[in-house]
């Protein structure tokens, strides 16, 4: 089985790249997007002072 | 008396990195109580075994 | 004569920074018709094979901007570096660490636990995490390492030069595409920002120095013309490199120190506590009690930007859980 990579994938805010697998005679199997970033967001406001986060959480996407 | 203000947040702001409270210690000893600052110079010693050497583990070059 | 090599790149960042290259407005297509930009994953189509083919130092300048805060990010990071002449840690992630470093409070367990299983909005009762290999029908998928630790660009490889900020403002990185143009570019580890403090390029009425009480934003209505930090209100101006135009104290916004440390200071956070800690007034215990209440939480607030690059670098490791 062929498999190429799109990696990265470009011209939109984010990371991501996208694995297509195709069998024998070219055709689509299956396809996969995958997110290989985190940062975590989620956990390290937690104990910041809410009226911080307004100048903490537009740091999640800046485009 | 700047020193009273500071050395308590400073406290504050290393038990949020995770250290040891034991590792910071402000005393105040006059000239002529020399018996006490040995005393203390000791028991801060003996604590400072008690917990072991630091390692913030920050970064790679640290390890 | 052949036109130089730029490339931009973005590691653990919200691309605020490719956006600030973009907010040159009409400069940009001076900056294009002065270099070939051959790689920006935001608004070109280059793969990192792309980079891989190229000639060793075939880049001539590299503008990376975001922390390190997983392998791939590392290894582009070493990738690029070994391709471009001229490294530009670009922004405060990529100086300092940025937004993304307070992460080194925590660690990868605990930002996995909290987004893949706490989180409301996940059902994920086979707990199923990131894995660095998932074997699938058709083959194999790899995904990269997510690390305990944010570091900044200069932790990783060898940096020419930093331009700080988040983001960075135009005219910074209008200046540094001159001085890039007519290779008048400042001796290597240059910091392209002022050598002053903000509190000396701020313009606000400044009188004594003294606080009697610290005051949260939703306590005071502050006056448009004083010194924020002589109304109580916490500003990071006295420990933060000058340079972005004092944007934030303008819109009567406090600083939160994304200039980094200013020349002669090496820990921007102590600097702060030593700062705030000696113009509070206090008549004895009960009144820094109240300080040490007031300032809810003075790591995230003194190392807003700043955790990866500061001395401890992050919040320390429980014995037997500490790996490279």
């Amino acid at each position: 089985m062929k498999k190429i990579s799109v990696n990265p994938i470009t011209r939109l805010e984010g990371h991501g790249k996208i694995e297509i697998f195709l069998d024998d005679s070219g055709e689509v199997v299956n396809s996969y997007l995958q997110i290989p970033e985190l940062r975590g967001f989620e956990k390290f406001c937690e104990g910041r002072p809410v009226e911080e986060l307004p100048r903490i959480v537009p740091r999640i996407c800046g485009v | 008396m700047k020193a009273a203000r500071r050395i308590p947040l400073m406290k504050k702001m290393l038990a949020q990195f995770g250290i040891e409270e034991e590792r910071v210690r402000l005393d105040w000893v006059s000239a002529s109580e020399g018996d006490r600052f040995a005393q203390l110079v000791n028991e801060m010693t003996e604590e400072i075994r008690r917990l072991g050497p630091f390692s913030g583990n920050g970064g790679k070059a640290d390890d | 004569m052949t036109k130089p090599k730029i490339a931009l790149y973005w590691a653990a960042a919200c691309g605020g920074c490719d956006v600030a290259v973009l907010d040159t407005n009409e400069k940009i297509l001076d900056i294009a018709n002065l270099a070939d930009i051959v790689f920006w994953p935001v608004a070109l189509d280059f793969k990192y094979h792309h980079v891989e083919e190229m000639a060793d130092t075939s880049i001539d300048l590299c503008l990376f901007n975001g922390a390190v805060r997983n392998s791939e990010q590392e290894e582009i990071a070493r990738l690029l570096r070994a391709k471009s002449k001229v490294m530009v840690a670009f922004g405060a992630c990529a100086c300092f660490g940025g937004i993304p470093a307070l992460g080194n409070f925590t660690t990868r367990d605990e930002i996995f636990e909290r987004v893949y299983i706490e989180s409301p909005s996940s059902a994920n009762e086979n707990r199923t995490f990131p894995q660095t290999l998932t074997k699938v029908e058709e083959g194999e998928l790899d995904l990269p390492e997510m690390f305990d630790t944010v570091m900044t660009l200069a932790q990783v490889v060898d940096v020419e030069y930093f331009i700080p900020g988040c983001p960075p403002p135009v005219d910074i990185i209008l200046k540094v595409v001159d001085l890039f143009a007519s290779g008048q570019l400042p001796p290597v580890g240059a910091i392209i920002a002022s050598d002053k403090t903000l509190c000396d390029e701020c313009e606000r009425t400044k009188e004594e120095k003294k606080i009697a009480r610290i005051y949260r934003p939703h306590q005071i209505i502050p006056d448009p013309n004083r010194c924020l930090l002589e109304q109580g209100i916490i500003c990071c101006g006295p420990a933060t490199r000058g340079g972005c135009g004092v944007r934030c104290v303008k819109a009567n916004m406090p600083c939160r120190g994304c200039f980094g440390p200013p020349p002669g200071v090496i820990d921007q956070g102590a600097k702060l506590v030593s700062a705030i800690a000696s113009i509070y007034q206090s008549d004895g215990q009960e009144d820094i009690n109240r300080m040490l209440e007031d300032i809810v939480d003075p790591a995230g607030t003194f190392y807003r930007f700043g955790m990866a690059d500061s001395m401890l670098k992050r919040k320390s490791l429980p014995q037997g859980e500490r790996r490279a």
